[in-house]
This record gives C-alpha cells, structure tokens and sequence, in this order.
C-alpha cells in the first residue's frame, strides 16, 4: 500500500497551498462520518489527506443581515445555536434532525454540502433559505449559490485545490420549514426531505415562497413550478388583493408541481413510487406550516 | 437456594461488561499475530477455470494463501456437511470463499487479494426458489434443486384424511404468506483467532454459540483427532443463530495449521451482511376447511423455503417448520408438505426459532382469515380450536401439561382486552 | 508512512506510531490495546466504538487517528476512579442494561456524554441521547432506566 501523506495545516493559506500543490491527489478531510467509511471500506485510497479541523473554520456569526457559518462548523454546534434557530429555523431542524449525537459532533456543514448526497439533510433549508457558499483556492474566492453548487451525487462545483470556507444565509423576514421522513426516528438518513421558506406580506400575502427536495433527484432540489404557484396569492379571509388563494387546493397543487418537477429512484430505502407519495404530504404539511394555512 | 429463588440476581459477568474488562474474541491480540483476508466469488454461479496466487505469495508482508488444496482433512462442513471452506470449482453464491491471505495487516492483506489471478467461467444464476423448481432451470447442485427428505422431495406430516375434511366443511379458506430474508445482525460480527499452542495443538479462540457441534466439522476439515484441537470459547458479543455456523474459525485454523503464526480472521459488516448465513425465505400456503362454529376440521398447509445455495440448516429448519405449522391446534385432519429449494444465494439456517416463528405468523395470519371468513372474533377460533390436555397433535403426540388457554387469557389480560364470558369460562383440561 | 501520534488518553499522555488513514478505533485497538471501544461495523452506524475527545462523544471508527492529536481521549476504561465504578457502571450493572455486552462501552460513553452536558434530562433527552447507539440484545428500556436512576441522583459518587 502506498503510503499515504497527512497534513492538519492551521492556517487557511497554508491548507490551500497545499490543496494547489497536490490538486487532485489532495482529499479534503473535516469531521470524516462520510469519508472514513469509504477509506475503511477501501472504496476510496487517498494519496493526501489535508485536515481542516484546525483552521479556524468552526463559526457561526451575523454580519451584513446575513448568517455566516463556517464550513468547519459541527452540525451539532448549528443544532444548538440560539441564532440558527431565530434566523434560519428550516436549517436549525435540519440540523436537529440529521444523524445521531456522535455523528453531529464530528460532521460537518461544509462536509455535509461538499458530499453532496442527495439525502443531504443541510443543503435542501440551504437552498430554501437562497444561501451561498464561499468557495476558495490559492487562485482567489468565488461565491455559489448553493443550489447551483451540485452536480449530481457526489458531484460538485468544487475544482482541486479548491474548499468550501463558509456558508453565508442570508436573513429574511419569513418563515422556514424543514421536514424529514426517514426509515426510523433517529440515526436515519432522509427518505425525502422538505425545506420551504415563505414570506408573507402582512401575514396575508405570498411575496416570497422557495421549496426545495432532498432525496427525490439526483441532486437536492429546488422546486421553481410549484414555487410559482404560490406568488401573489392571498389567504382566503383576506382584505388584500391576490392573483389566487392560498388555501388548501392551492398548497396541494404547489405539492404536485413538486413531486412533477422530482426524479426520485428505487433504492435501499425506499422505492420512487413511496417517494413521491410521500413527499408530496411533506411538501403540502412544510408549505401550510410556513404559510400559516390550516390544511 | 432460597437466596437466589423469587428474587433478582445480578449477572455474574455484568461487572465485566460494565467495565469492559469482558474480553471478546476481537479483543485478543498475540504477539506476531497475522491478520486473514479472504478472496470471495464476485459472481452468483460459475466454475473456477484458473485460480493462480504466486504473486499474492510473493508479495511482501505476506505469510501464506491458502485454498482448497491446503484442506488436509473433509473440505466439507455443515450440519448437513455439503458446504466447502474454500469451493475448488463450483460457484454457487456471490461471496462463496476462494482463497484466504494472512499479511502483517488488513490493509496488506486486502491488497495481496487483488493480485491473486481469478478466471471465473460464469454461468446463468437462480434466485428465486418457484422458478428453480422448474423443469430446465439452472441447476445450483448437480443432483437438483430440491432437497431430498428421507421421505423424497418433501418433508411430509399426514394425520387424518384433509380430503374428507374439505368435503365436510362449511367454508374453505385459502391464503398465501411470504417472509423475508432477515440478517442476524449481532453487534459482535465473526471473528476467530487460531494459533499453534506450546504443547502443538491447534487453539483457536471461537465466537461459537456451538462448540461441540463446531469442534466435530473441524476436526473432520483439519483431519486432527479431537484432542489436537483446543477450542476455546468464552463470551459471545451476540449470536441470533448466526453463530451456530462456522463463519471464521475453519479459515483461521487452516492458515495457522499451514504457517504455524497466530492469526486473526474477522469479518467487517458488509462482509458478514453480504455473505454470512442467513434466516431464508419463506412461501406458506394454507388451505382451511372450517365448521361455522369455528372448529377448524382440515388444514392443508404448503411450504417453500429458499436454503441459498448449500444447506445450512435449511432441512433442519424444514423439518421443524413442518412439525409446528399447522399451528397448536386440535384440527383431525392436516396434511403439510415441506420443501427446501436451493439458490444462488448465501445459505440459509438458523435464525431465533428455527423456521417456526415464520410458520406462527403464516399461521396467525391464516387464523386470522379464517375468523373473518365465518365471521368471528379471532379470539374465538384460537379458543375453540386450542390444544387441550390429551389431545392429538399432527404428528401423533398427545398433549400434556396443555396451558394454551390459560395463557391466551393472561395475555388478554395483560393486553387490556376483555374476553366474554363463554372464552373466559373455557379451559385447557378437558373440552 | 508513519506518523507519531501523541494525545492524552485517559489522563496520560501516550506517543505511538500510525499511519494517515488509521482510525482513532485502530489506534486504540490494535495499537494501544485499550479495547472498550468495539469494532462493530467500522462504518458509523453500531455506535459500539463511541469515545469522548475532548469531552464530545464522537465515533473512533470515523475518527482519523492523527486528528485527535493533542487532545483528550476517554474511553470506559477511564471511567473508574480509584478503582470505584463510575455511577454509570453501577446503574448499568444494577438494571440489567448489558445483555451480551458488546454495545455496553458505546452506551455509558453516551450516556455520560450526556449527563456531562445535561444532569437532568428528560426520558425523551435520554432516549435521544442514546439514538446513534444499537443494542442487538434490546436492553434499551433497561439503559434508559439506568440513566434515568443516575440523573435521579440514585448512584452518588
Ligand atoms: C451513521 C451516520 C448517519 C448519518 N446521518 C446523516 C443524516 O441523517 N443526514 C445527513 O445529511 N447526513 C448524515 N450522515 C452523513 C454525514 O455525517 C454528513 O454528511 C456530515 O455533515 C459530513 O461532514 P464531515 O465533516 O464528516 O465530512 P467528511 O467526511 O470529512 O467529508 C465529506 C466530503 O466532503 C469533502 N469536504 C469536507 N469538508 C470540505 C470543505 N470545507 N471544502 C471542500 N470539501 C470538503 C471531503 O473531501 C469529502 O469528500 C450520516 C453519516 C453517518 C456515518
Ligand atoms: S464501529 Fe464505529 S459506529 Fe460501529
Ligand atoms: S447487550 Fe448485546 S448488543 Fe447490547
């Protein structure tokens, strides 16, 4: 067996000069739950291991009306944090919900988005929320929006030599939703995962609404038809002008143009057939929650 | 004695545990000890046309391969010894071993595998056990792919004239069941650790739940009498049955029987998932006739279960299966056919129960049926047709100590069901 | 390639030779023979290798040996002070909470994991404590008891 090379640089500069000079032999290494089982499996033989435990990535702050979460962040440091679960509660449940408490202690958000299964629990409130993602090299920083940011499972924007720094979510006034349905209670990857943020004027009318889908495409998506669907509608009782209701039907129709716009597969968890039954429930429970409509 | 009876008693080895001073068979590490990898099949069927592992040999860190030639003794084992340790030709399941490596480490070991030179003729493999019993199916055994009972190709319980019973009954009720494969799964996986000892026996430290049962097919594999083998067994981080077959400890003494060094042989999940003994399949169909006041007169019961692709403990698991199908009831007539199918699947064996808890649930189910059918409560069929002392069983027992009954009733109970009158009033002495 | 890894393991420091890709599970197994944490399945998901770094329950078997480096390791085998079982120990023992045994040392790191962070906490705060730790034998209700009997205060030190 080659013998394999590790670094655990402590600062940012350092760990990308070392991610330019050995690109694509250079396996980034966070909390290591979805890497390590690859390595012990010999699914994956790194050349170069280059940890980024100790540069400092480990933050959540609020700066610019926007979170800013490091990428080195533990998806249990975002469970606990009071300021998630004011600012961007649809990641703030993502996070409660994902894994078990000795996998949220070592994973990661940048590692959860950079692993890009399209179970990941992170990235569907991520894009729900219209987050960004900051991404860096020896050569400069660009920043991504993380919908755009997958390629398909196990695919990403991301060059060698280049990592994730930050997350940056934006702060906005209105509501997120995240749900999950997985095989059990705990310890359970997601079935089909629901984030949905809506935004309504006075309470009363859809200005905003973004839906995204986990486990239902080859990547996580986001869902523009049925968020279509749901602009410039207004509740029912209400004084304000709208295009349409937002009641029950019209939450409904949003949840099929959903499902339509998914691609789920038949695997170990569950088949297709399941994932669009129920995650068009999902869709239909996270938009009424967020919309405050009683369906 | 009355310190112990009607009270708690602490478990002897909880203070291990809770210390973790319990010493498991992972735990044990001797000095120089080499570490087994096994090359298993990467196909379902097919026959061996070219196995060459010199360069695997010459790789450094490596201290031995061996394969079915390094068998000094029966390179069968089993209750029904039809499984090889190593298969010299035929491949009947995905996973079957080949040959083994010992190396320094894993990591050496796993990698001498890949230079070991593998030419596998594949062959159409079957999986399901309805269509391995067509005419022209691939053939997973030479001699077919139905078991053969002392009694031929099924395993027969005949008590009374089931015909006649049809005939008399008010209502007749039919219904399919199927169970699924299902995994042991203990926290514990398969491991051995084999070495030759200061006097020159063979000891090896076992995970087994079995070891005399084990201690005889090994004795037969390394052709050693008894008394050259020390098998050692101790604490058992879980078995479920899965530990009732040998997983590891054939490999591990054949390696150091032929390099004299301790190894260790473990499986890793995916390997013990993927590869190791299973609960098999089941297919139950029953054929009822039935009185409207809830007796039971007839019960057909048909069975298939899928053994994978060597025996296991599959027409053991048959026999009792067929013996206990028809459920604990007085029913004068029954007639049960058992038939155990191979596959290209890992072999099927025991699982908590033996095949008998498959054919409870078949059999509630069909019960179940049954009280719909006339229009009762399940309660009352299970009442009415409950074994009671003296009477006869399908297989021509008679009933002592019976306490169905009584124990529905608890169960009732416990379950905050309320029974009525005429149940309550019922007993196991007597009808 | 080999690496000295030095950590602290159970309040002593320990230097010892490994490769980049051992986990802290091997390190601790195979090369220090500290075997309260099992190998169950090396992919996450059994919980049975749990260990504390730095006071968080983290998995061994995902735990890249050499990033622990520096840090503070416990495993149950520290969890004894002057030679008195832990509260822990002494429920586990006295509820019947380990059956075969083999999830035992992932399910007290767990369960003091837990108590650590939160000595009072709910029958819902500790059956999801417990959530990334398998038990095969099924003692759950018995582990829940036994963490429930400590948080009461029932097993002062
Ligand atoms: C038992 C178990 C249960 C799990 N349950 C869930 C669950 O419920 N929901 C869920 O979503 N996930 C789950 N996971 C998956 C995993 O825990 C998460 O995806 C976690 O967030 C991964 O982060 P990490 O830091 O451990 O990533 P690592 O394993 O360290 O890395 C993962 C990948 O990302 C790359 N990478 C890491 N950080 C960066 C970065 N900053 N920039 C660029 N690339 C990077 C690595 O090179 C690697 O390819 C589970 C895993 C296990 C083992
Ligand atoms: S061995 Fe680490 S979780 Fe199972
Ligand atoms: S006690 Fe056996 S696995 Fe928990």
């Amino acid at each position: 067996m080659k013998d394999v090379l590790y670094f655990a640089p402590t600062e940012l500069t350092e760990a990308l000069k070392l991610l330019a000079q050995y690109g694509e032999k250079a396996t980034i290494l966070a909390g290591g739950t979805d890497l390590v089982p690859r390595i012990n499996y010999y699914e994956l033989k790194p050349e170069v291991l280059v940890y980024i435990g100790n540069l400092g990535l480990d933050y959540i702050e609020q700066s610019d009306g926007k979170l800013i979460i490091g990428a080195a962040t533990p998806t249990a440091k975002i469970a606990a944090s009071p300021l998630v679960a004011e600012k961007a509660a649809a990641l703030a449940e993502a996070a409660r919900l994902s894994a078990s408490p000795a996998i949220r202690t070592a994973g990661t958000i940048g590692g959860n988005l950079a692993n890009a299964s399209p179970a990941a629990d992170l990235a569907t409130p991520l894009i729900a929320l219209g987050a960004t993602v900051v991404l860096v090299s020896a050569k400069g920083e660009r920043e991504v929006a993380v919908e755009e940011f997958f390629k398909g499972p196990g695919e990403t924007v991301l060059q060698p030599g280049e990592l994730i720094k930050e997350v940056r979510v934006p702060i906005k006034k209105g509501k997120s939703v995240f749900l999950k349905l997985g095989r059990r209670k705990a310890m359970t990857l997601s079935v089909v995962n629901v984030a949905v943020y809506v935004e309504m004027e006075k309470g009363q009318r859809c200005v905003d609404a973004r839906v995204a889908l986990g486990a239902m495409a080859p990547v996580p998506l986001r869902c523009k038809k049925a968020e279509g669907v749901l602009q410039g509608c207004v509740l029912p009782m209400s004084a304000l002008e709208g295009a349409e209701f937002l009641d029950k039907a019209r939450i409904e129709k949003a949840a099929e143009l959903a499902i339509a716009e998914s691609s789920p597969i038949d695997d170990q968890r569950a088949t297709a057939w399941y994932r669009r039954k129920a995650g068009k429930v999902l869709v239909a429970r996270a938009l009424a929650a967020a919309a405050g409509v009683a369906i | 004695m009355a310190e112990y009876v009607g009270q708690p008693v602490l478990r002897y080895d909880g203070i291990g545990h809770v210390t973790a001073r319990t010493r498991y068979v992972d735990d044990i590490q001797l000095p120089g000890m080499l570490y087994i990898k096994v090359l298993t099949s990467p196909v379902h069927k097919g026959i061996i046309r070219h196995l060459d592992t010199s360069a695997a040999e010459r790789m450094p860190g490596v201290a031995g391969v061996i394969t079915a030639k390094d068998v000094p003794g029966k390179n069968a084992y089993g209750l029904i010894p039809d499984q090889p340790v190593f298969t010299p030709e035929h491949i009947r399941y995905k996973g079957e071993r080949i040959a083994a490596v010992a190396a320094v480490d894993e990591d050496t070991a796993m990698e001498a595998l890949e230079k070991i030179k593998l030419d596998i003729e594949e062959q159409e493999p079957v999986f399901d056990p309805f269509k391995a019993m067509e005419p022209g199916a691939p053939l997973v055994r030479p001699e077919g792919n139905v078991w053969e009972f002392n009694s031929g190709k099924t395993r027969k319980i005949r008590f009374g004239d089931v015909e006649k019973g049809f005939a008399e009954a008010d209502v007749i009720v039919e219904g399919t069941y199927t169970t699924a494969t299902n995994d042991h799964a203990p926290m514990e996986p398969q491991v051995s650790v084999a070495y030759i000892d200061e006097t020159d026996r063979l000891a090896i430290y076992t995970v087994s739940q079995d070891l005399y049962f084990h201690l005889g097919m090994l004795t037969a594999i390394f052709n050693l009498p008894m008394n050259k083998i020390r098998y050692i067994g101790g604490t058992v981080g879980g078995g479920f049955g899965s530990k009732n077959d040998i997983h590891c400890d054939h490999v591990a003494g054949l390696m150091a029987l032929k390099i004299r060094k301790p190894v260790k042989y473990r499986l890793t999940r995916r390997e013990e998932t993927a590869y190791t003994t299973k609960r098999g399949p089941w297919t139950f169909y029953f054929k009822d006739g039935v009185k409207k006041d809830g007796r039971i007169i007839a019960r057909y019961v048909k069975t298939v279960h899928d053994t994978g692709g060597y025996a296991g403990m599959g027409p053991y698991v048959v026999d009792k299966n067929s013996i206990l199908v028809a459920g604990p009831y007085a029913i004068p007539n029954v007639w049960v056919d058992g038939i155990c199918v191979f596959t290209n699947k890992p072999p099927a064996s025991s699982m908590r129960g033996f095949g008998i808890i498959n054919g409870t649930a078949a059999d509630q189910l069909q019960t179940a049926r049954v009280a719909e059918a006339i229009g009762k409560d399940p309660w009352e069929v299970h009442f009415i047709n409950a074994w009671r002392e003296g009477d006869l069983g399908a297989t021509q027992f008679k009933v002592e100590a019976a306490g169905l009954i009584e124990a529905m009733k608890r169960a009732a109970e416990l379950a905050g069901i309320e029974l009525p009158a005429h149940l309550k009033a019922m007993s196991s002495r007597g009808r | 390639m080999k690496y000295v890894l030095s950590f602290n393991l159970n309040g002593l420091p320990v230097d010892t030779l490994v490769k980049a890709t051992d986990t802290l599970l091997d390190v601790l197994r195979e090369k220090l023979n500290v075997v309260s944490p099992k190998r169950g399945c090396d992919n996450g998901d059994c919980g049975a290798c749990t260990v504390l770094v730095n006071g968080e329950p983290v998995r061994a078997c995902l735990t890249i040996g050499l990033t622990v480096a520096g840090k503070n390791v416990q495993t149950v085998e520290g969890l004894q002070q002057d030679g008195k079982l832990h509260p822990l120990q002494r429920a586990f023992h006295e509820h019947y909470a380990a059956q075969c045994g083999f999830c035992t040392p992932g399910m007290l790191i767990a369960a003091k994991a837990l108590l650590d962070k939160n000595p009072k906490p709910t029958r819902e705060q500790i059956v999801e404590g417990i959530s990334g730790n398998l038990c095969r034998c099924g003692t759950y209700v018995e582990v829940v008891e036994a963490i429930q009997a400590v948080a009461a205060g029932k097993y002062k030190e």
